[in-house]
């Protein structure tokens, strides 16, 4: 096994790993601070992939396209916060159901509107070529998504731990009612807590676009690997989902290199495990985003 | 996590006290029931199609596999993501069965009820380790695990294509026949299940649903009861899938999907959550409006998703549970309003 291979496959993990985390933020923030598991969360990371690649194809900007996902993402978080979940607060299993129903119509509105086919999402022009790293050729779209996951990383870490509304967050993650009888409005929060994880999943999507395609499918199948990702690196903690999918990104690379069969079984193999031994993950410990 | 339904439950009990004030209504109701009945028994005959046999078979089926969801969520407080397990090993049990040996039918589905039950042991003894929303999300990673594994292990299970060409046993390759079993099946499990919830080991199901501290405290091993809860469901979910894979003739690797569990949520929490008649109604009301619906939408199942979130969001109780508590309301005004006139309960 030559170096120029692990150092490719380990690439490729952490692009895995980073769409993994941008769809893993959005639920671990939501779930930490509202104790609700958004089953519609890969939606709108659908939602953002279909929203951009008709941005894109409209005006040719890929810029635009992530700018436009996002928003779109954003606006259906908050809309589903407002309309949907809110009126079930103190209700933690209804709104885990609601959160299904929302996804089947998410899924099937997007049908209406584009149809079940696969749509083939073109790569921007300036990220199409490919590099030698070592002998080993690899896409800089790959270098672009690992590279707008990390931007995004700190942007998101830096928000929370360094600014008023982020540190509101992180207070409401640890205790809700505490922070609502100091005088701020909770609910306002979680409308914002549900926008900003849309955003980042549906810049997801967008990004996911040229590197998987766009189809329907694409929301259930990325969330079941960003679930496993919140439940190893512990519900609602933002770090732990950082840490937790560049490790499943990185892990099911190599298995699917040397045993392919292997690579989806492990992860869920993997989850069972993390929740059996430390049912709270491994950043979990206490509740702290 | 309790689910509700108890006060559904509630209202039952209430309904009983009525029947002396209420008589009328309860004719009326059995007569209506004995009407249904009769149509049930007499519906091959005078279906215009076999199209139409053939979709009531699959409300059967589906309300046992509704039923099935039921009596985890409903009654026992449990929810599941990974039901969709034991109804697809179900299916590919009585397949595999069925295709390579020359077992009678019954001794197909005792092995249904054998291998569902050593699942649903295995499953749930892993998985009941962890609560609410993780036990939520394990069992969904185990049905995806079979799910993954049962297409990978193509030389058995024939991969993505499943499994073609289940033949049908005996004289159930008669559709007419066939309605009848699948009726029969469901009445049997229907009243299995009834027998099953108003037995102690029910009343016990139920107090966990409510509290299920409170019935640790009291002295119940919650761990022992949740595991028979998954174990009676399991066996009649894996039942209902044997069934269904008997009457496509056909077991695929769809029937063990994350969408196979939802269908089950869906026609159990349109029908009304811990009631039992509810998962069956909400399995016709499914099957019917989506057949109705598909001729003339294409992406019907998009109403089929807005009435479930309609019904999460302003009936929690589900079409049965909703009924019955408007019935026990009214009664409950009617009982007031008796007393008023007897003079009864206005000496204060």
């Amino acid at each position: 096994m030559s170096f120029s291979l692990i150092l490719s496959l380990l690439l490729q993990g952490l692009t895995v790993g980073m769409l993994l985390f941008l769809i893993a933020s959005g639920l671990a923030l939501i779930f930490g601070l509202m104790g609700v598991l958004n089953f519609a969360h890969g939606s709108i990371f659908m939602w953002g992939a279909y929203v951009g690649l008709a941005v894109y194809t409209a005006t040719g900007s890929f810029v635009l396209a992530l700018l436009a996902g996002a928003a779109a993402g954003a606006a259906i978080g908050a809309l589903m916060e407002y309309l949907a979940i809110r009126p079930l607060y103190g209700r933690p299993i209804y709104q885990v159901l609601l959160t299904l129903g929302l996804m089947k119509v998410l899924d099937e509105l997007v049908k209406v509107f584009w149809g079940p086919v696969v749509y083939s999402f073109p790569k921007p022009e300036f990220l199409s070529k490919s590099i030698l790293i070592g002998d080993a050729i690899f896409p800089v779209y790959r270098l672009f998504m690992i590279g707008l996951g990390a931007a995004l990383l700190a942007v998101v870490y830096l928000f929370l731990t360094r600014t008023r509304l982020g540190i509101i967050v992180r207070a409401g993650v640890e205790d809700s009612e505490m922070v609502q009888a100091l005088g701020i409005n909770v609910r306002r929060i979680f409308t914002f807590v549900f926008a900003l994880g849309g955003a980042l999943a549906a810049l997801g999507g967008v990004a996911a676009g040229p590197f998987i395609g766009v189809y329907p499918q694409m929301g259930l199948e990325n969330q079941l690997g960003a679930f496993i990702v919140v439940v190893i690196g512990g519900i609602g903690s933002f770090a732990g989902s950082a840490v937790g999918s560049l490790l499943v990104g990185i892990a099911q690379v190599f298995v699917s290199y040397f045993f392919p069969q292997g690579a989806m079984a492990l992860n869920f193999a993997l989850m069972a495990l993390v929740l059996l031994l430390k049912p709270e993950g491994l950043f979990g410990g206490g509740k702290r985003a | 996590m309790s689910v509700g339904g108890g006060k559904a439950a509630g209202g039952n009990a209430v309904g009983e006290n009525a029947a002396a004030t209420n008589g009328g209504r309860k004719r009326v109701l059995v007569m209506l029931l004995a009407v249904g009945c009769v149509a049930l028994l007499v519906f091959p005959f005078v279906s215009p199609s076999l199209f139409y046999v053939s979709l009531l078979i699959e409300v059967f089926i589906f309300g046992v596999y509704a039923m099935s969801y039921d009596l985890l969520m409903g009654y026992t407080g449990i929810v599941s993501f990974g039901q969709a397990l034991f109804f697809g090993t179900g299916a590919y049990t009585a397949g595999l069965l069925l295709i390579h040996t020359r077992l009678p039918f019954v001794a197909v589905l005792v092995a249904v009820i054998g291998v569902s039950a050593i699942l649903a042991a295995i499953i749930g003894v892993l998985s009941l380790r962890v609560k609410g929303v993780y036990f939520t999300m394990v069992t969904l990673a185990f049905a995806e695990l079979f799910h993954v594994v049962v297409q990978k292990l193509d030389k058995i299970t024939g991969g993505a294509d499943g499994l073609p060409g289940v033949p049908s046993p005996g004289i159930l390759g008669n559709r007419t026949y066939f309605y009848y079993f699948a009726l029969g099946f469901a009445v049997a499990v229907f009243l299995a299940v009834r027998r099953i919830v108003a037995s102690p080991t029910g009343k016990v199901f139920m107090a966990i649903r409510e509290n299920e501290t409170r019935a640790e405290m009291i002295g119940y091993n919650v761990f022992v009861y949740k595991l028979i809860a998954m174990m009676v469901s399991g066996v009649m979910a894996g039942l209902a899938g044997a069934v269904y894979g008997v009457f496509l003739n056909y077991a695929y690797p769809n029937l063990l999907s994350a969408d196979t569990t939802i269908s089950a949520l869906l026609m159990t929490i349109i029908g009304g959550v811990g009631t039992l008649y509810g998962p069956i109604l909400g399995a016709g009301v499914v099957r019917v409006l989506g057949f109705v619906l598909s001729s003339y939408f294409e992406r019907w199942v998009i109403f089929i998703g807005l009435i479930y979130v309609v019904i999460v969001m302003f009936l929690p109780y589900g079409i049965v549970g909703t009924w019955r508590d408007r019935v026990a309301r009214r009664v409950r005004a009617g009982l007031r309003l008796d007393a008023r006139g007897t003079g009864i309960g206005a000496g204060h």
